[in-house]
């Protein structure tokens, strides 16, 4: 019996081999003659038809290059991205995101590609106006083109509005302060309706048994609060942190900051807005919407569509309320194509992901879908074109790239870990367990993680 | 005693008043109900358009019939029917997947179930020095977290060029699992010494009484683990995902996981999930149903041939 | 083949083999040979593809490992910071509370349909429908229970609201949360356990309910005099099971609530593989599974001395 024992030890001996050598790129691929296939993945089903269809002008301008694209659930992307980099099995291109590519680029799983935009002659002044700065990372290399940008506003069901006596035109020029709230809390309050049908501004509302919220929640928004609280926070003069990109300290424990906050959760009390409870136990912010659960709410531009998909309820877009410091805010984040350092063909790659970052693409292409905003500024009346014929009139979200009142999403090492902090700290806060003053320490917290 | 039994029979009570099998047969309607509820639930909402389902939120029938989503499923409907029903562009080419995932969930359950119940002889009948202690590591694989597992295993069968095969898919788990060792385990400890014996007496070897006494006798728990095999093997999702991307060796999990959110924050295609969940879990139900009566057979009966 | 030569040896009663009776000394190896055949196939699957990843853990977590970068040696650092890491006390807090929760409604549940199962019909299709929540992945079910438990649009809160009855947020109250994801998860596998006992109840010999009867026993008498003690092998082996598999709740955690709120359902393996895959604390990740093995080991070990799961009392039968 001591050959089977043997051949056991020698199989665990293979495997320890096999696995140690886990982590080195395929050698055998590449390097082959014929049309070059790059691999390009995405998460977003949405998306696909245009991009395929920028894949295909690719292919006819460039006929030794064909793109190949996988899509995978915003579930299951990040996970089979992570393992495809320790086994050498990536993409050569993909679409990121800012939470997530400075963790890759800090471990080298990215391909820089400064030199290939100088030498190439980019012009990053055809983007919107800092999107292109926020895929510089922290070394100080590019390692993304922007490719599409999103805003926030405010979505409202017209009919609610119609019932409550308020007129479009006035929702156009809401103003918020975190001592009353403003006309923006008027109106949020004319909304509210209880089980009873008395509104939220009306004696005798019961708080307690809501059917309609004025305002809709989609959580307590961690550190970022991009959809939820940002642009309340940053119309009352509040930034992220000290610098932005690559901040050194967070500013979560500003004044500023927690009057908004504290303005903001009040709404729950009142009742013009659920409850975390409310908010955390079902499936989310749109599927209520949809239930006339909610008579307006904050969203990204990148759900616009999925608004005006439902059925029953009829929606309008109104801008988000100027603020304190006498102008509205929204933030402005975007998503842009990453390269694999591993790719077996960089200049394929790079064709690839300055072809997506081109107006052939964005302009061409994109933008007439009406999915989403493209990067390129030239880009922009096309798409709100797109968006009108759609029967969406999306000035609301673009009018903020047009008045300057954006502000750069916030990118920062650590990101995970500071929205594990932010969000334990942020949900105790909006479901009454603490004070806004809880945030001095996690800010404490998260400044520890930068320092 | 001799172990060889006749079919299993109830014991009669005819005397006494059956309250006690009334109350039984109460509770066990009552777990059917609750069981069959959220399948009616699924049912409906797969017959619905996912854009109506929240404002119809509360109707027992479906929320503006469609077939839509069934459709969807098998690839029929195009991107802009798809996108209008509030779904996605994604398509499934059924027939393939079906194949794979039956091809996938029939190795992988023929395979694990012969080889753990080769180890779980050896523990449970055999005796040889070490074998408790052996078998004690085994039982700890139990409780090995499959974070660990995942990577280093993604890795070894990347190295041995078995991405996008059948036996990448089906390699960890073909040769056994920790638990179905000591699932039949336990049941080969209770197998009739006597019966053994009798069979060494006639000169049988130890490869004659695995397969002429140990299999049929424990033909119940074999087939019970049979199934939950092949029912874990159909489900399984994260691990063929990530060995099986490529459209030859899909499962149909994996091609079904189009229906999931597509977007941070965004909510599923709920009508097409759930017609997805329905139309995968058919095949399972069909192989049951067609070969349910051998199932029971098999289950019911205790002795040897 | 070895097996004539074995003959002459005493064939193994189950006692012998379960309380492992020394073997004779003539012949100290005993099967061995046969048993190294019969155990090579599962032995290369566990050792490939559990002890050799396993070791491997146990050595990431003495390193500092971001996934993508090779890891670099810490010694103990990573155990040292778990002493003082609140959400894992908190974790293994919420994690008990999950088990107990489970296991105790799934087990007296599964063990009473399994009985009902056995005593009342031998119909397929009661037992199929049984079996039906398993048949269904995991995240579905709990996508599905998500939707119908919704605050406002789900079938249950209507149901509740028409019944004159105040709306629950199940899995938003942080009370609730936990138990409504073990209720959850017992939904699914309340089938597929109570199939498992079923399975063991078939190995009981009718015989000894026939006697049991005989002496005028009631079902009462029957179930506890004979059904749990011959059972008890199975019985055991289904307990380690579910409990091992309920220390390690995930997908139901990871789809509905996300850990919240506020950490009330942040149970260790989600915190784990937030950690591992959301974090890239790789290292930390591995530290906190090492832990959770030792845990799970020593709570197996337990149930297994407590239920003498290697004994069957069916040998008198």
């Amino acid at each position: 019996m001591k050959s089977p024992l043997r051949s056991l030890a020698a199989a665990a001996a293979a495997t320890l081999l096999l696995s140690a050598c886990g982590g080195g790129q395929d050698a055998g691929e590449g390097a082959a003659a014929g049309p070059v296939t790059i691999d390009y993945w995405l998460w977003d089903t949405a998306q696909q038809p245009q991009y395929q269809a920028c894949a295909d002008a690719f292919t006819k301008a460039n006929p030794g290059y064909t793109v190949k694209i996988t899509q995978y659930g915003w579930d299951d992307y990040w996970n089979t991205l992570t393992t495809s980099f320790v086994s050498g099995t990536a993409p050569d291109v993909f679409v990121s995101h800012l939470s997530r590519y400075p963790e890759f680029a800090a471990q080298g799983q990215l391909l820089p590609i400064t030199d290939r935009v100088t030498t190439d002659k980019i012009d990053l002044s055809q983007y919107q106006d800092g999107l292109a700065d926020l895929w510089v990372a922290k070394d100080g290399q590019r390692y993304g083109l922007p490719k599409d940008f999103d805003t926030v506003a405010v979505i409202y069901n017209t009919d609610k509005l119609k019932e409550a006596g308020i007129k479009p035109e006035e929702m156009t020029k809401l103003t918020w302060n975190p001592q009353d709230g403003g006309t923006y809390e008027d109106v949020i309050a004319r909304l509210t309706v209880d089980v009873n049908g008395k509104r939220g501004d009306e004696p005798g509302f019961d708080k307690k048994h809501v059917a309609t919220y004025g305002l809709g929640l989609a959580g307590s928004g961690a550190g970022f609060g991009q959809t939820e609280w940002s642009m309340y926070t940053m119309s009352n003069g509040w930034q992220y942190g000290d610098q932005n990109p690559w901040p050194t300290t967070f500013n979560y424990a500003d004044p500023k900051f927690k009057d908004a906050i504290r303005w903001f959760t009040s709404l729950i009390d009142k009742g013009y807005m659920p409850t975390m409870e409310i908010a955390s136990a079902g499936t989310g912010q749109i599927d209520a919407y949809g239930a006339g659960k909610y008579a307006m709410v904050t969203e990204g531009s990148w759900n616009t569509k999925t608004y005006w998909g439902l059925k029953g309820v009829k929606s309008a877009l109104a801008p988000t309320p100027i603020g304190p410091t006498g102008k509205r805010a929204s933030l402005l984040n975007g998503l842009a194509d990453n390269i694999s350092a591993g790719t077996d063909n960089p200049d394929a790659a790079w064709a690839w992901t300055k072809f997506l970052a081109s107006p052939a693409c964005q302009e061409e292409i994109v933008a007439k879908e009406a999915v989403v905003f493209p990067a390129i500024k030239s880009a922009k009346a096309k798409a709100e074109q797109a968006f009108a014929d759609a029967g969406i009139d999306v000035k609301p979200f673009t009018m903020h790239v047009q008045d300057g009142t954006t502000h750069l999403a916030p990118i920062a090492e650590h990101w995970a870990d500071i929205t594990a902090i932010m969000t334990e700290t942020m949900d105790s806060v909006f479901s009454g367990k603490s004070d806004v003053n809880a945030l001095d320490e996690a800010n404490t917290k998260v400044n520890a993680l930068l320092g | 005693m001799a172990a060889t039994t006749a079919l299993v029979g109830r014991p009669r009570h005819g005397r006494v008043i059956p309250w006690g099998r009334i109350a039984g047969w109460a509770v066990l309607v009552l777990v059917m109900a609750a069981t069959l509820f959220p399948f009616y639930w699924m049912l409906r909402t797969s017959f619905s358009n996912t854009r109506s389902l929240a404002a119809g939120a509360a109707d027992l029938l479906p929320a503006d019939f469609t077939l839509g989503a069934y459709r969807r499923v098998l690839g029929l409907s195009s991107t802009a029917e798809a996108v209008a029903e509030g779904g996605s562009g994604g398509s499934v080419n059924f027939w393939l997947f079906l194949r794979n995932s039956i091809v996938v969930a029939t190795s992988v359950t023929v395979g694990q179930v012969f080889f753990s119940a080769m180890a779980a002889y050896a523990f449970a009948r055999l005796r040889w020095p070490g074998r408790d202690a052996v078998f004690l590591l085994f039982l700890t694989a139990l409780m090995v977290p499959p974070i660990f597992t995942t990577l280093p295993n993604f890795v070894l069968i990347k190295e041995l060029g078995l991405l996008n095969t059948y036996l990448g898919i089906v390699l960890p788990h073909l040769l056994m699992t920790p638990f179905a060792v000591f699932f039949l385990r336990q049941f080969f400890l209770g197998v009739n010494a006597g019966l053994e014996e009798a069979a060494r007496i006639d000169g049988a070897g130890h490869v004659r009484i695995f397969f002429r006494i140990i299999l049929p006798v424990n033909r119940g728990p074999i087939t019970t683990l049979a199934i939950l095999t092949y029912i874990t093997s159909w489900n399984d999702y994260f691990w063929p995902l990530l060995v099986g991307k490529d459209e030859s060796v899909r499962v149909l999990t994996v091609a079904l996981g189009i229906f999931r959110s597509q977007t941070p924050q965004g909510s599923p295609d709920w009508a097409g999930l759930m017609a997805a969940t329905l139309f995968a879990a058919l095949p399972m139900i069909i192989l049951f149903a067609v070969l349910g009566r051998r199932i029971i057979d098999s289950i019911g009966y205790t002795g040897v041939k | 083949m070895t097996s004539e030569t074995v003959n002459a040896a005493a064939p193994p009663t189950v006692e012998a083999a379960s309380r492992g009776t020394p073997p004779p000394p003539t012949r100290r190896l005993g099967d061995l040979p046969v048993a190294v055949l019969f155990v090579l196939p599962a032995a290369i699957g566990f050792v490939v593809f559990y002890l050799w990843p396993a070791l491997r853990g146990l050595y990431l977590s003495l390193t500092k490992y971001n996934v993508l970068t090779p890891p670099r040696f810490v010694g103990t650092a990573n155990y040292e910071r778990l002493l003082g890491d609140h959400l894992f006390w908190n974790a293994l807090k919420v994690t008990a509370e999950y088990v107990v929760i489970n296991i105790g409604t799934q087990t007296v549940a599964s063990v009473l349909l399994a009985v009902l199962l056995h005593r009342l019909t031998r119909s397929l299709l009661v037992r199929g429908v049984v079996l039906l929540p398993f048949l269904v992945a995991n995240v579905v079910v709990a996508l599905l229970w998500f939707w119908m438990l919704d605050y406002q649009l789900g079938v249950v809160n209507h149901a509740l609201d028409w019944l004159g009855l105040e709306r629950v947020a199940f899995f938003g109250d942080s009370d609730l949360a936990i138990p409504t994801v073990a209720l959850v998860n017992t939904w699914r596998h309340l089938g597929y356990t109570a199939l498992l006992i079923y399975a063991g109840l078939q190995m009981i010999p009718p015989s000894v309910y026939e006697a049991a009867a005989l002496d005028g026993a009631s079902e009462w008498r029957m179930f506890w005099r004979v059904t749990l003690p011959l059972l008890r092998p199975v019985m055991a082996m289904v307990m380690v099971l579910t409990v091992i598999g309920s220390f390690q709740v995930f997908d139901t955690v990871a789809v509905t609530t996300a850990g919240g709120p506020i950490n009330a359902t942040r149970v260790i393996y989600f915190y784990i593989y937030d950690l591992a895959f959301n974090r890239f604390n790789f290292g930390y990740a591995a530290a906190l599974s090492s832990v959770l093995f030792v845990i799970l080991a020593g709570v197996a070990y337990l149930q297994l001395r407590l239920t003498r799961a290697g004994e069957s009392d069916l040998k008198g039968a």
